[in-house]
């Protein structure tokens, strides 16, 4: 079961996440109409992950960039202009092409990777979230701690309080 | 920030998705207007010389680049300024570009598209366009990565994965609004489009890393990319397109008018779709200041260029400086400069850069300025090379007339399409811009 | 063993292919002198090139636009003025330059440098962006604008050896490489390991009545265009370029008046 509660003030959200992460509920989620960085240091949220993916990117970028550039240059030979068949000038534009493509992709890859999204099934969800309300959802809350957890999220001032099933 | 007060958090969900969700006659007949005006200036010249050949087109022997070149290079200059430059401000945190950058990103995506069907306008044996991307085949033949060309190829490429990206995944928190606030057909698409979005702390944290690195990346890009459009012509050795100066030249004046651009794209956005609370003076100031310096700069670079050609003092070059400057085509070039490097002065006086009228004619000029240099670029080059005997002179027929023609109405279309399937406006990035939702704000 | 043999020759082959000037080792070096003191501006060579390599002839209204298609063609040029003006020819045709500008130009390799030592030209490949046009500084290089056809019975008199191009596809001079070919072939059926000097005449050389033109294989000291080439009057067009030609010109010589 998961249960949620809308905030109307950016304090009581962070209070209420707060109060939730010390007292040792872990699957939490803080849902905010705009990014807040008080809410990803509540969560504990430093470096993305998500620059490992770049950088592997843009090195694979590079590396594919000349690879293709100098051996598509080998497997058929074609002299042109005089210049040399691997001639590095041009050869690094298609690299420095390559690299920028592959490393866009890659940090795609990566977000999709690090933020679980596509969300292949419903999670909790207030369409408020998106306009004006702060939501604190807690998941895989049953029994005695959700009640727990409810009383805690009432206690920070939410304003309305949701409880979901969750189909497992 | 706001000219007519702030809005609510609310009220911002409500005035951009409105723009989206309701659709007046008046926005049918543009559209229809607009893509009648593409069939028929764009694509039924282009199907006719399809079937006779380019030899529809105005160019010869004198001149086997024409109008289709320069206005390729047009395209893709004007697509320079919305990624490039949001990249920028995101980098550097600037709050002004909140309200603007979508649909200048937005504009971006589609001077590219139209950049490069005006490759496909352009090439003699357009069927066969596919032997110049690296796809395995049964030839074992592959591109030649050492030409120009291909350079190109890859870096239009890239960019336009690059910017749709860049401008889908800053999309991403707004296609959640859009489900949110819609039903049927439509919702389900946007479940799609948002990716099941929730606006976590997580999502959002990784959504902010991904997108700085993906403004990291597009800053070098959009800078090769027009250096590299600038190597098609400087890569030869033809008189007055063989300058060094060429890359600089050319990304300059591509973030000139792309800017110019974003101007006349935000004061339709104002006017027509009733932006006045989000886009205000102060986005119509920094980009007039930008405007102005960029015109200084495009100024000294166009000065400098003539005085590379005239002072190596060879005497091909002082040939083709001389029929630039003084030939059948010296009244546009003329035009040109007082478009491009004149006009533009007037913002330093705040009277004109706090007026949006004002501010729309002069980027209009510039870009009309801009869309003649680049003619000048391919019609006054060419035809002055070294031999005197294959000296000659070029004039665009009617086909690549129409066809330019079309092409801004190509552009139209596709950004009147854009404005009813995506945010014009950042929704959650405008609310970064409003006072929090704190007890003590 | 064998993938340690294929490590090697790649290495090998990528030290190799990293240095440019690979045409010093052609086959053969297909070059043509043209003795401007001998060119009488006949236009024979023009009107045998078309009829050798199916030019197709444009019409009245597409001359005078520039269309034409002339591989090879007679400019004109005057000296001083009325009434003590001199009239020199040049013929211009592809320089076949080993440095050729326009190959770089092409992204689909449809021109490229081969093992002669000409620039070729495959119009099967093209894809028509015009850049060698471009970048060809001899402006040598014509484009069909057009599909263009042969009246009845004129397509009778198409030489089989070569294809007719359609519409969207740039051509120029080849050094009449279906000549070329011929020779290599008889020179192999005759089990010789070259072709012997004067044994390929393009058709533009063949039809010359003064005799202006030679062709042949200018890695032979032995050929005719290699001692003509050492002729002191010998220049390239354009020379300041860098495009090293295979056509050497020979000036034409004024009498000190
Ligand atoms: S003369 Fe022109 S077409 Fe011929 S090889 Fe040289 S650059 Fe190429
Ligand atoms: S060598 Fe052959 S193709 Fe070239 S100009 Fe002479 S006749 Fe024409």
């Amino acid at each position: 079961m998961a249960i949620m509660g809308t905030f109307a003030f950016e304090e009581d959200f962070l209070a209420a996440a707060e109060k939730l992460q010390s007292s040792g509920f872990d699957n939490i989620s803080l849902l905010s109409p705009v990014p807040l960085a008080e809410a990803q240091k509540v969560l504990g949220l430093g470096k993305s992950a998500v620059r490992r993916f770049s950088l592997a990117g843009a090195i694979i970028g590079a590396l594919a960039g000349f690879a293709l550039a100098a051996g598509t240059a080998l497997v058929f030979v074609l002299p042109t202009s005089g210049r040399a068949i691997i001639t590095i000038p041009p050869f690094l534009i298609i690299t420095y092409e390559m690299t920028i493509l592959f490393g866009v992709l890659f940090t795609l890859l990566g977000f999709h990777v690090v933020s679980d999204l596509p969300a292949w099934r419903d999670r909790p969800y207030l369409p408020a979230a998106n306009i004006d309300r702060f939501v604190v959802v807690v998941e895989g809350a049953a029994g005695e701690q959700a009640a727990r957890a409810e009383a805690i999220i009432r206690q920070a001032g939410a304003e309305e309080i949701h409880h979901v099933e969750e189909d497992q | 920030m706001f000219d007519h007060g702030q809005p609510s958090y609310a009220e911002v969900n409500k005035d951009i998705l409105s723009v989206m969700l309701e659709t007046g006659p008046r926005y049918w007949m543009l559209l229809g207007t607009t893509m009648s005006v593409a069939v028929i200036f764009f694509f039924m010249p282009w199907f006719y010389q399809l079937i006779v050949g380019v030899g529809a087109a105005g160019m010869s022997r004198n001149a086997y680049w024409g109008t289709y070149l320069s206005n390729f290079i047009f395209w893709i200059g004007l697509s320079h300024s919305g990624t490039l430059l949001s990249a920028i401000l995101h980098i550097t945190n600037s709050p002004w570009r909140k309200s603007v950058y979508r649909s200048a990103e937005a504009m971006t995506l589609f001077s590219l598209m139209t950049a490069a069907l005006f490759v496909m306008v352009h090439l003699g044996r357009v069927w066969f366009v596919h032997w110049s991307f690296p796809i395995p085949n049964q030839m074992g033949l592959w591109p030649n990565f050492r030409s120009p060309l291909m350079f190109d190829v890859m870096a239009i490429t890239t960019y336009l994965t690059a910017s749709s990206i860049f401008i889908y995944m800053g999309s991403v928190p707004d296609f959640a609004a859009v489900r949110d606030a819609s039903t049927g057909t439509r919702r389900r698409l946007y479940t799609i489009f948002s990716f099941g979005w929730r606006g976590t702390a997580r999502e959002w944290h990784t959504l902010g890393w991904a997108y700085t690195f993906f403004a990291v990346f597009v800053i070098p890009l959009a800078v090769s990319v027009h250096s590299i459009v600038s190597w098609d012509f400087a890569l030869s050795i033809v008189p007055g397109l063989h300058h060094t100066i060429f890359a600089p030249y050319f990304v300059c004046g591509a973030i000139y008018s792309g800017t110019a651009g974003i101007v006349t794209v935000m004061y339709c956005l104002r006017k027509f779709l009733n932006f006045e609370r989000y886009i205000g003076q102060v986005h119509l100031d920094n980009l007039g200041k930008l405007l102005l310096a960029l015109s200084l700069i495009w100024s000294y670079i166009n000065m400098l260029e003539l005085f590379s050609s005239w002072y190596g003092g060879s005497s091909f070059e002082l040939e083709a400086l001389k029929f630039k400057l003084t030939g059948f085509y010296a009244p546009l070039y003329w035009e040109m400069i007082l478009f491009c490097a004149f006009v533009p002065l007037l913002m330093f006086f705040r009277k004109f850069r706090w007026s949006w009228n004002k501010m729309l004619l002069i980027s209009i000029l510039i870009n009309i300025g801009m869309l003649t240099e680049r003619f000048i670029i391919v019609a006054t080059s060419q035809p002055r090379k070294f031999l005197p005997n294959a000296f000659g002179f070029y004039f665009p027929s009617w086909i690549e007339i129409s066809i330019t023609i079309g092409s801004f109405a190509i552009f139209a279309t596709m950004f009147l399409i854009f404005i009813k399937w995506v945010p014009a406006i950042s929704i959650y990035e405008v609310k970064e811009t409003l006072k929090p939702l704190r007890r003590d704000a | 063993m064998k993938w340690g043999n294929d490590l090697s020759t790649f290495v090998e082959k990528f030290r190799q292919y990293l240095k440019p000037g690979y045409y010093d080792e052609f086959d053969y070096h297909w070059t043509m002198t043209i003795d401007l003191d001998r060119c009488t501006g006949c236009e024979a060579c023009v009107v045998a090139c078309q009829a050798e390599n199916n030019l197709p002839i444009v019409g009245e209204k597409r001359y005078a636009q520039n269309r034409e298609i002339k591989w090879i063609r007679i400019e004109r040029y005057w000296e001083g003025e009325y009434p003590d003006v001199k009239m020199g020819f040049i013929p211009m045709l592809c320089q076949h330059c080993d440095a050729a500008p326009c190959e770089i130009a092409c992204p689909v390799f449809a021109t490229y440098h081969n093992q002669d030592g000409l620039n070729t030209q495959i119009y099967n490949r093209c894809i028509g962006t015009r850049t060698c046009a471009v970048y060809c500084p001899y402006e040598v290089r014509y484009f069909n604008w057009f599909t263009y056809t042969w009246d009845e019975p004129l397509e009778q008199q198409l030489n089989p050896d070569v294809t007719v191009r359609e519409k969207g596809v740039m051509e120029k001079c080849t050094f009449c490489i279906q000549r070329i070919r011929l020779a290599k072939d008889n020179a192999k059926d005759d089990d010789r390991r070259r072709v012997r000097d004067g044994e390929v005449v393009p058709a533009c050389v063949q039809s010359c009545p003064t005799e202006a033109m030679a062709f042949g294989d200018s890695n032979d000291p032995e050929a005719k265009v290699s001692k003509m080439m050492k002729n002191p009057r010998g220049y390239t067009v354009l020379e300041e370029l860098n495009t090293t030609p295979s056509i050497v010109y020979l000036k034409k010589a004024h009498a000190e008046s």
